[in-house]
């Protein structure tokens, strides 16, 4: 069982600074870390890999201080943007990389219980520039759990994938989590996968922690703007857009209820007329199906808010230009703490 | 819309297409003919049979023996010195860096004949200290293999530097941080990664360093013009063959100098295609990975 701490780590890069950042991981636990472009989280996976100095702080395992130790000697497996796969070694040998560096004896066998459980076996000899995107995702995986690493840190996993090679992959972390126990500490953009994958999340704001919990905690208690948008609530409003509302207005109702951040909520049910009459009415802008039934937006004088009609839809369905009308559940709209990135 | 009037999207296309070509053609190929003339006529001015006995000439042979090892040591040394001053510009942050970038490439630029005499009044002049410390030591520069040497190092290596440092540059640093969490220490990293993706800009740096410096005659004039027996060199009084030709051509003698020419052409061109069909056909190391077939 590992255990990992990260106590109070900081590092200053040209005038941005990251932390101070606390996280504990165990055998078996995933972090995702999320946050904007420039929010930090590469720099966070960079100085954990030794690649970029703590300023302070220290990085522990299983009671080693290892903050001090260059990037070979902290039994990581780092899979940076881009996967940084060799592209003059072929697969096999990509995979055999750290298991030579590390002088390992069994590199051969070890590999090729890798490759098989990875399903790429028939690929060993290929060179990783004739891989398609999933495959790629596969061998980095691969070559970074070879040596038996303490900690996989994987940046963007998901970038540039297509929806099958994304499903495939978050098949393989699954297995990367309660297979293989190694902890994970994973920077992504992807909300579908991240809340298949993590036990935790850590979401980055201008490099200082915001939001830390789990993903049912991160879904009922958005803490700003990014973790509301990334968790999937289409309304989202900050003051300032709130304050232009007359009395009596949506806005006004919702500004009511804000928090410094602003507000978010889920898209209410649009109500079909005549039978039913909300509180609120506007006109619909767009429509468009989803999986949670037939989407809106429509506009509420100045607001412009995301509506849904669950299945099962019935004709007359209703078109741009209608009016409709809907409510929104005091209890399911959630003041946001922190105001949005001013950047 | 009207039928006729407009061509079709197709058919524009393809005629876009066939005069971007033909343009293409005769601006390559007057281009690849002006390129083509010399050699034709080096080819053509002397009979195969004075080509032939010019490639058996015990002088002909010692000459181009001394141009190819003289030119050997100067690959070796752009091996041993150009490549890690390429990864050291690559990759080292360092208070007057532009000014020494700049410096590497002046040898490119200046005529080569100012780079010999430099070379001359800093070695070759009897009672300077660098003159008394290279004969000290038994590298004596004035009309010897050292000299040659010496002249071929200062012209060529900078392709070398330049060549190493772009390839370097290129080695996407992800990938070598990838190497290092994965248990390389800084110099496997070195010799497993960057070297190897580094190579084939490397091996193309060496040729230009390789043609230069056979091709060299300015700073050779100089401060080799006639090439003694001592150091390595043990045969008979000699000089590089673009000095060979060079006299030849002043004694009025334009057929042997065509004839030696063209035998130095034919070794030079079959190195060259040798390097090309190697990397066609796939052994050569540096373009394994490559996604071209």
């Amino acid at each position: 069982m590992t255990h990992w701490s990260v106590e109070g780590v900081e590092s200053h890069l040209d005038g941005f600074r990251l932390g101070p950042i606390d996280l504990t991981l165990t055998s078996g636990h995933v972090v995702a870390v999320l946050g904007n472009s420039g929010a930090g989280k590469t720099t966070l996976l960079r100085t954990l890999g030794g690649f970029l100095p703590a300023d302070a702080g220290r990085i522990v395992r299983d009671g080693v201080d290892l903050t001090g130790r260059p990037p070979e000697s902290r039994g990581l497996g780092y899979v940076p943007q881009g996967l940084g796969l060799f592209p003059h070694r072929t697969v096999e040998r990509n995979v055999t990389y750290p298991l030579e560096m590390h002088g390992r004896l069994d590199a051969r066998a070890r590999s090729r219980e890798l490759l098989a459980r990875f399903g790429l076996t028939d690929l060993a000899h290929r060179y990783p520039a004739r891989l398609s995107g999933g495959e790629l995702e596969r061998v980095a995986l691969a070559r970074a759990l070879a040596a038996e690493p303490e900690l996989v840190l994987w940046d963007e996993p998901w970038q540039a994938l297509d929806v099958e090679a994304r499903h495939e992959l978050g098949t393989v972390f699954e297995e990367l989590r309660d297979v293989s126990r190694v902890p994970v500490i994973v920077v992504t953009h992807d909300p579908g996968l991240a809340f298949s994958v993590a036990d935790s999340f850590l979401v980055l704001r201008r490099g200082s922690p915001g939001f830390h919990g789990d993903p049912a905690q991160l879904l009922t208690h958005p803490t700003d703007a990014f973790t509301a948008r990334f968790v999937g609530y289409e309304n989202v409003y900050d003051r300032l857009t709130l304050q232009r509302g007359s009395p009596g207005s949506l806005a006004a109702w919702l500004l009511a209820r804000a928090g410094p951040g602003g507000i978010a909520f889920a898209r209410p049910v649009a109500l079909a007329p005549p039978s039913h009459r909300g509180a609120w009415e506007g006109t619909i802008r767009t429509t468009f199906p989803a999986p949670e039934g037939l989407a809106f937006a429509v506009t509420v004088e100045d607001l412009t808010v995301g509506l849904r009609v669950p299945p099962p839809i019935s004709p007359p369905l209703p078109s741009v230009g209608d009016r409709i009308s809907f409510d929104v559940d005091e209890m399911n709209v959630h003041p946001l703490e922190n105001g949005v990135d001013s950047r | 819309m009207s039928e006729g009037g407009v061509p079709a999207p197709g058919r524009r296309r393809s005629h876009h297409g066939t005069s971007w070509l033909v343009l293409q053609l005769v601006l390559s190929g007057s281009l690849f003919l002006l390129l083509l003339l010399p050699i034709y006529a080096l080819f053509t001015y002397a009979p195969p049979s004075e080509i032939l006995a010019a490639a058996t000439n015990p002088a002909v042979v010692t000459a181009i023996w001394l141009t190819l090892f003289a030119s050997g040591l100067t690959v070796l040394a752009a091996i041993l010195f150009a490549v890690p001053f390429g990864y050291l510009l690559a990759r080292r942050r360092f208070p007057g860096r532009a000014v020494v970038e700049s410096a590497v490439a002046l040898p490119i630029a200046v005529p080569h004949l100012l780079v010999g005499l430099g070379l001359f009044l800093a070695l070759a002049l009897p009672g300077t200290p660098l003159y008394r410390f290279t004969n000290a030591i038994g590298f004596p520069v004035y009309d010897t293999i050292w000299g040659v040497v010496l002249v071929m190092v200062v012209v060529s290596v900078p392709y070398t530097i330049l060549a190493a440092q772009l390839s370097f540059q290129a080695v996407d640093p992800r990938v070598l941080e990838a190497a290092r969490s994965l248990g390389a220490g800084p110099a496997n990293a070195f010799l497993t990664v960057s070297f190897p993706l580094a190579l084939r800009g490397i091996v193309v740096g060496l040729l230009l360093t390789w043609a230069r410096a056979v091709s060299e005659i300015g700073g050779i004039l100089i401060l080799a013009y006639t090439v003694y027996p001592g150091g390595p060199y043990t045969g008979p009084v000699t000089s590089t063959i673009s000095v060979l030709v060079y006299n030849l051509f002043q004694a009025g003698n334009l057929k042997d100098a065509a004839a030696v020419s063209t035998v130095f052409l034919l070794i030079a061109f079959a190195l060259f295609l040798i390097v090309r069909l190697g990397e066609r056909s796939g052994w050569v190391p540096w373009r394994r990975g490559d996604l071209i077939p």
